[in-house]
């Protein structure tokens, strides 16, 4: 009872710190409401029984991209951001496929029950995911690591201010 | 044990909230936000599903995503940088054309 307790008040947290990011005028203010956003998911994940994937979402989500954003706000100059208007009907379009995504979503959720099948690797520990994750699954591991690789390269060429055979 | 469709439920809405923000806003930065407030709906749904059935395979997708997540954050902000030296603006209405 006291962890589905843990679980809605993270769960709210969440929700209200996600709608402040994509409503604040002020990017820096956006940026700190995603930081909470973050650890708060971080909280669900606890509370579902995912440690691993709560750790990874402290130490990734929160320790390395909401820093890059930082840096990429103060980078760059925050005075000459303009004033964001929209048109009433695109903004009516907007809001409108948001719920009926939303609508569409929620009754097919509601509708199915969710049946637990057995027969699949049992087990929540950190053991028993490391022996799925480095056996069954190694080769996607190996791949995301080369995909990591070609980010880093290709982000330093794309960011960088001149291209190599510039003569300065 | 925390019904399944609470979780689901606290998922999709995340994504929804991304959504809407990656179709609502104009700024670039809080587009790209929004973008990580939808991988993270996904997460909570995969490893919702995982703690379901019992199963470590939730968590591993979730890995994956993350991954994925930090890769398209690097791109992300390495195209915002070189584009905002040549127009000095975030706002995607400028954005427009193709050539550099």
């Amino acid at each position: 009872m006291i962890l589905n307790a843990i679980f809605y008040f993270f769960a709210a947290l969440s929700i209200i710190c996600g709608i402040m990011v994509i409503l604040q005028k002020n990017v820096m203010h956006s940026v700190l409401y995603l930081a909470f956003t973050v650890l708060a998911i971080a909280g669900v994940f606890f509370t579902v029984q995912a440690e691993f994937l709560g750790a990874v979402q402290i130490l990734v989500y929160a320790g390395g991209i909401v820093v890059l954003y930082l840096f990429v706000i103060i980078i760059v100059n925050l005075s000459d951001i303009l004033k964001e208007k929209r048109k009433f009907f695109p903004k009516l379009f907007i809001i409108g496929i948001s719920i009926v995504f939303l609508l569409e979503a929620a009754y097919l959720i509601l509708k199915n029950q969710f049946p637990v099948k057995t027969g699949v690797e049992s087990g929540l520990d950190i053991k028993t995911f490391a022996d799925v994750l480095l056996s069954k699954y190694i080769i996607p591991f190996e791949i995301a690591s080369i995909l990591l690789l070609a980010v880093l390269i290709g982000a330093i060429i794309i960011a960088k201010r001149k291209l190599l055979h510039d003569s300065d | 044990m925390i019904p399944i469709n609470h979780i689901i439920g606290l998922g999709l809405i995340i994504f929804v909230i991304g959504l809407f923000g990656v179709l609502f806003r104009k700024n670039l930065m809080i587009i790209l936000m929004a973008v990580e407030l939808m991988l993270n709906g996904v997460n909570i749904i995969l490893a919702g599903i995982g703690y379901h059935f019992k199963s470590p395979i939730g968590s591993i997708f979730a890995v994956f995503v993350i991954m994925i997540a930090v890769a398209e954050a690097a791109v992300g902000f390495a195209l915002a940088l070189s584009y905002f030296r040549h127009k000095s603006t975030y706002d995607l209405d400028e954005i427009s054309e193709l050539k550099g």
